[in-house]
């Protein structure tokens, strides 16, 4: 598969997506959306990829739609109405049923629809110069399912005022680490993609197979109350009971080496 | 008994008591804690809980060694596991006085349900929080779950993610408000008491009450 507006790559367990438009900070045209559906999916489809990383080609991690394809292409945002209005979309791993952990690396600045990657990511990780904001109402647009996704995940407040405030008002990497948006800061900003890849290569020590389950089971428990949750989460970790995973893991902690965990298929 | 039980004032104290096993559950306290609970809910003289653990670990979670050994109990920890129908936590035990969590050390794996399944947690400088599941092959959901629904969820994720080869200090999650308080591990018991003893202050009728309606909130979507 090639790409014009994302770089696929792969080192060793870790597969990268890394978005490519850096003159116009990565925003998404209609082209680069359809990229995202193929590009999820081929690394989810590879058993060589046990985790996924997402970062941005330049300064920043991602701006959201291309405001400048809208104003000038004379469809603009109506290209999107039926799928939005059937919420059928496709440019996240959460949309892709990636059951693979997806870690998103930002860099510089994530605005506006560039929070997609940050809701639907597993893990999140920041350069130390990362800035955060929406301004979607100060170009006159409503901010919906990035900032529904984000307030399941954290504290509430924070994304309202992001949400409100618009392009006013940024949050910056060290905010966002308090507020358990994200889990690390990475500094200098240079180091991010082998801080990333590192902390790929650590998780893909892990069961495939167990993660998938558990990613499952996570995942549900943003959908349901806390005991239909539950209920939900046990099938998931049923379905682990009786794969060779679940007995090599145990013997291979008792005989101190490292497991041979079967590929996902 | 696998379990400690004794009384301060108002405040019934349960203890993990195998300390040289990392308090791990095992078939015995897989017993013992349903009935501790039962105990002190039961009892007048108690109106808050607090769940700590004796020696180094807090809680390392099932102790998978000995349950091995013993079909049984291994049988019916799979039946309760499968149906999600666990009798490890207050919550599970449909406890109705408020529980505190006084983390003491490791809290690890299947320990993360006491984190999750308590009212408040306050934690001595030297506990640490991981959930080694997936590094042993096995997945996480309870107790995971659970604590996403109460803290911040890339963190819990990120933990369950990165099985053994990482963990939460104390500190970070007290910034995550996965808990309220850290305190020097020789205080940390009457500090425990301390809190427990402000709280039973209050008419149980009325934390009895206000416990089932915030546990409610967490049962909606």
């Amino acid at each position: 598969m090639s790409y014009q507006h994302l770089i696929i790559e792969r080192h060793g367990p870790v597969g990268w997506l890394i978005n490519n438009r850096p003159d116009v900070r990565n925003a998404m045209n209609n082209a680069m959306r359809d990229e995202f559906a193929k590009a999820w999916t081929e690394l989810n489809e590879d058993p060589a990829v046990r985790v996924i990383v997402h970062t941005g080609e330049g300064r920043d991690f991602q701006t959201g739609v291309d405001v400048g394809e809208l104003a000038t292409d004379g469809v603009g945002m109506e290209r999107y109405r039926q799928s939005m209005e059937d919420f059928d979309v496709h440019f996240t791993s959460w949309h892709q049923d990636v059951w693979k952990p997806v870690i998103t690396a930002v860099n510089g600045i994530c605005c506006g629809g560039g929070f997609h990657w940050v809701a639907d990511a597993d893990i999140v990780i920041a350069a130390s110069n990362a800035q955060f904001f929406d301004p979607h109402v100060s170009v006159g647009q409503v901010v919906a399912i990035e900032a529904i996704g984000l307030m399941k995940k954290m504290p509430v407040e924070a994304v309202m005022r992001m949400a409100f405030m618009g392009k006013y008002e940024r949050m910056d990497a060290e905010r966002a680490l308090e507020l358990g948006m994200i889990s690390e800061i990475v500094d200098p900003p240079e180091r991010l993609r082998e801080r990333a890849q590192e902390l790929g290569e650590t998780i893909a020590k892990n069961s495939p197979a167990a993660m998938a389950a558990t990613k499952k089971a996570l995942w549900g428990a943003l959908e349901h109350g806390l005991t239909d949750a539950c209920k939900a989460g046990a099938q998931h970790l049923v379905s682990m009971w009786g794969h060779s995973d679940q007995n090599e893991g145990p013997m291979a902690f008792a005989e101190k080496r490292n497991p041979n965990w079967k590929p996902l298929s | 008994m696998t379990i400690e039980i004794h009384h301060d004032g108002p405040v019934g104290w349960l203890i993990f008591d195998r300390p040289d096993a990392g308090n791990a559950i095992d078939a015995q306290m897989f017993v013992d804690l349903e009935q501790a609970w039962a105990e002190l809910d039961a009892d007048d003289t108690v109106s808050v809980i607090v769940n700590t653990g004796n020696g180094r670990a807090f809680q390392s979670g099932l102790d998978v060694v000995q349950l091995a050994q013993d079909p049984e109990a291994l049988k019916a920890s799979s039946r309760q596991t499968k149906r999600a129908e666990l009798r490890l936590t207050a919550w599970h035990c449909g406890v109705t006085k408020p529980v505190i969590a006084a983390v003491n050390g490791i809290c690890a794996g299947g320990g993360l349900h006491f984190i999750a399944d308590a009212d408040i947690v306050i934690a001595s400088s030297n506990a640490a929080f991981l959930d080694p599941h997936v590094s042993v092959g096995q997945v996480t959901a309870f107790e995971t779950i659970g604590m996403l629904k109460k803290s911040p969820v890339e963190s819990i994720a990120r933990m369950a993610y990165l099985g053994r080869h990482e963990r939460i200090t104390a500190d970070r999650a007290r910034q995550l408000g996965i808990l309220s308080e850290v305190v020097e591990p020789e205080q940390l018991r009457s500090r425990a008491q301390d809190i427990a003893e402000t709280i039973a202050r209050h008419p149980l009728d009325q934390l009895r009450q206000l416990k089932r309606q915030l546990w409610a909130a967490l049962e909606v979507a």
